[in-house]
């Protein structure tokens, strides 16, 4: 912020942000943002491969706004499409530090929501949702891509009505 | 014609007081012990004579009961279909053993992993640090029957 | 590697999360202006303790687990599984069974191919095909989801036999789709071919030599394209692989186009040979008759030995030695994946060649971390 001037109020973009989730604007930004999920392709296991074959061309997401990304700086949501390892959990952690805000995380498949068959492994991590703000826990394992394309859906629903725990209302 | 009779033939006439316990299973499967002081020039030998260039896996077992870890060599070969299984028991409390990267280079990765998983160390391995497990966890020995991290019932979800 | 750098030399982490990657692994590169120097290669981020999982998992639990070693290739670690166990217990599947499993492993066999061809595709910027494979994978995934209900993992195998048989009018559809396919490979064959941008990038690319392949231990479509004719299902025949024609497809030249060569090859012949297994398969009971193996064999204990078996993945030679101490579950199982060799010999493939074509040569390797990783 620059040097105050007597008789002229200063804003900032935040402000702006936190004075329009108070009034209706917000609906049409959500709506906006609800049609543009932007997700991660970062396949860590056997869901990756469904998250994969979802973005194509026989599932195609793109019909949601929903496309695939290959760079953080570039996605809204990240999928957790895997086991997370000890070894692989401070590298998760800075792939979801770089995303931009407003963003979403999605568990897609039993290992992530609770460790899956690996459940008892000396070198998974357990309980994802204690670490990260999870949206959607999407079970199965792995789920089939129909399955990933609701969890999609859930989520659009969950910031249509301002539920989602990714933005900060 | 290489099968496992000859390739048996000609270790142990190269190696006369080396191979214990050695048990033809059929024309292509030949397992044997050697002495753990033995396995690098066996190695070399059945490279360089024997056809056998191929270093389909190697691995460690643990026994308890008997105090001891057991290195399993299986090596395969390009031109014959014989696979050899050589087994070279070790003592519990120090487990060490020549490294064979010099006469197989892939065994460089299965004996890092061995070395991290069950505490095996190899002596002249060129770059002997844990390839899949984090720092903190090295000397644990997870595959080790004794190792008390495992299961591991950290997830709340437990019925 | 040696992190001290020289003038004019840089680190590159490629990894753990990187859009050329089949999954996590770190990929350290030290750059002299555009080329390598120096690489290693990290992994272990998806190590899920496979091997300490199967020791406390009876043998009927453990086959779910090994579709998870490497989801691409389900099949062929449940064959190689079940395969062990076979050989312990000393029982054998009876002829249809060995038939329908030679159908679904070579069917799992082309869509790990076709999802193989495309993610390689991609990475090269070639995305139309990418997109082309998908849509022909999605085909054949269907035809295994039809007899197995699942798309990837599928738990089929039992031991001594198949899960189910297949369901009524199965071999028209089959052929009605790799007939298509049969089709499509050739058009798409014909656009790798002709692209001038695809050959510059491919042709004499991360080109390995047939002593070098050996020595590094190299597994699958990377070594038959140096002109090693070895193949498994060949060399160490396993189910009815004997009495079925086919030839080990290889390349001479060992560069990237000669492997893509290779994993097309591969699906043409794997198509070959489901049609001759439908042509040649009897009828008769899927698991041995005056045995206690069946769909469901709740209690089985194994009697003590050990066994070390080969299947041909459609990445390479896979192998599984398993000791039995008599009791319900295995005492040790080590899995030899062939993605794990192959990873290895990565790091010199790519040493003194420009960053651009790391991705190239990477992906050309069609690896899958997860297995390696285990």
């Amino acid at each position: 912020m620059g040097e105050m001037i007597e008789n002229v109020n200063f804003t900032t973009s935040s402000a702006i942000s936190d004075f329009l989730k108070k009034t209706p604007a917000q609906d049409i930004i959500n709506w906006g943002r609800k049609n543009s999920l932007w997700f991660l392709t970062q396949p860590m296991g056997c869901c990756g491969v469904e998250m994969i074959s979802t973005g194509c061309s026989h599932y195609d997401t793109d019909r949601f706004g929903i496309i695939p990304r290959d760079s953080p700086r570039q996605a809204d949501v990240i999928v957790i499409s895997g086991y997370v390892t000890k070894k692989y959990l401070p590298a998760l952690k800075l792939v979801w530090d770089q995303m931009p805000a407003p963003k979403w995380i999605i568990c897609m498949g039993d290992c992530s929501i609770s460790g899956g068959p690996f459940y008892e492994s000396y070198s998974t991590v357990q309980n994802i949702d204690e670490i990260f703000p999870v949206d959607v826990f999407i079970p199965g394992c792995p789920p089939r891509p129909e399955a990933l394309i609701q969890g999609f859906i859930e989520l659009q629903k969950k910031i249509m009505a301002k539920k989602d725990i990714g933005t900060d209302y | 014609m290489i099968d496992a009779d000859y390739i048996l033939s000609s270790l142990t006439k190269t190696f006369p007081n080396d191979f214990s316990e050695s048990k033809i299973e059929s024309d292509t499967k030949l397992t044997s012990y050697v002495e753990k002081d033995a396995i690098f020039n066996v190695c070399k030998h059945m490279l360089d004579n024997l056809e056998c260039n191929h270093l389909s896996c190697e691995c460690g077992v643990d026994y308890p009961d008997r105090n001891e870890l057991e290195v399993v060599y299986h090596i395969a070969s390009y031109e014959h279909p014989v696979v050899i299984t050589l087994k070279v028991k070790l003592p519990r409390d120090d487990p060490e053993i020549e490294s064979i990267v010099s006469v197989y280079w892939n065994a460089n990765w299965y004996e890092r992993e061995t070395y991290e998983l069950y505490g095996i160390m190899y002596k002249n391995h060129p770059d002997l640090k844990p390839l899949l497990l984090i720092d903190e966890m090295l000397g644990d020995w997870p595959l080790r029957k004794d190792y008390d991290g495992y299961p591991n019932k950290t997830s709340k979800n437990l019925v | 590697m040696d992190t001290n750098i020289g003038p004019s030399e840089m680190l590159l982490h490629l990894g753990p999360q990187h859009a050329i990657q089949p999954g996590p692994y770190l990929l350290d590169l030290r750059l002299k202006g555009e080329s390598v120097v120096d690489a290693e290669l990290k992994m272990g981020y998806i190590h899920k303790g496979i091997e300490k999982i199967l020791e406390n998992k009876t043998y009927l639990q453990g086959i779910t687990i090994t579709d998870r070693i490497c989801y691409l290739a389900a099949m062929s670690n449940n064959e190689v599984f079940c395969g062990c166990v076979e050989r312990l217990v000393g029982i054998e599947p009876p002829e249809r069974s060995q038939y329908i499993r030679v159908i679904m492993e070579e069917l799992s066999r082309i869509q790990s191919h076709l999802l193989g061809l495309g993610e390689f595709s991609t990475d090269l910027g070639f995305i139309t095909m990418f997109l082309y494979m998908i849509r022909e994978r999605e085909e054949v995934l269907n035809l295994i989801d039809t007899v197995t209900g699942s798309r990837i993992t599928q738990t089929y195998l039992r031991f001594g036999g198949v899960r189910e048989d297949f369901p009524e009018g199965y071999e028209q559809k089959t052929m009605l789709v790799l007939n298509d396919l049969k089709k499509k490979l050739d058009q798409h064959e014909n656009l790798y071919d002709t692209d001038r941008i695809y050959r510059q990038r491919t042709v004499g690319v991360g080109t390995l030599t047939k002593e070098v392949a050996t020595e590094l231990g190299v597994a699958g479509p990377p070594l038959r394209a140096t002109g090693v004719k070895f193949d498994v299902r060949k060399d160490d025949p396993y189910l009815v692989y004997d009495d079925l024609d086919f030839k080990v497809c290889t390349q001479k030249n060992g560069d990237i186009f000669a492997r893509i060569k290779v994993r097309l090859d591969e699906i043409r012949e794997s198509i070959y040979m489901i049609e001759q297994s439908f042509d040649q398969m009897p009828q008769g009971p899927l698991f041995p008759e005056g045995t206690p193996y069946g769909r469901r064999t709740p209690v089985m204990r194994v009697p003590p030995g050990e066994v070390f078996y080969r299947v041909e993945d459609p990445r390479g030679e896979m192998g599984m030695y398993m000791i039995s101490d008599g009791s319900d579950t295995p005492y040790r199982v080590k899995i030899r994946g062939p993605v794990f060799p192959t990873m290895q010999a990565l790091p010199p493939l790519i040493l003194n060649t420009y960053i651009a074509d790391v991705a190239a040569i990477a992906a050309s390797m069609d690896g899958c971390t997860s297995e390696a990783d285990r």
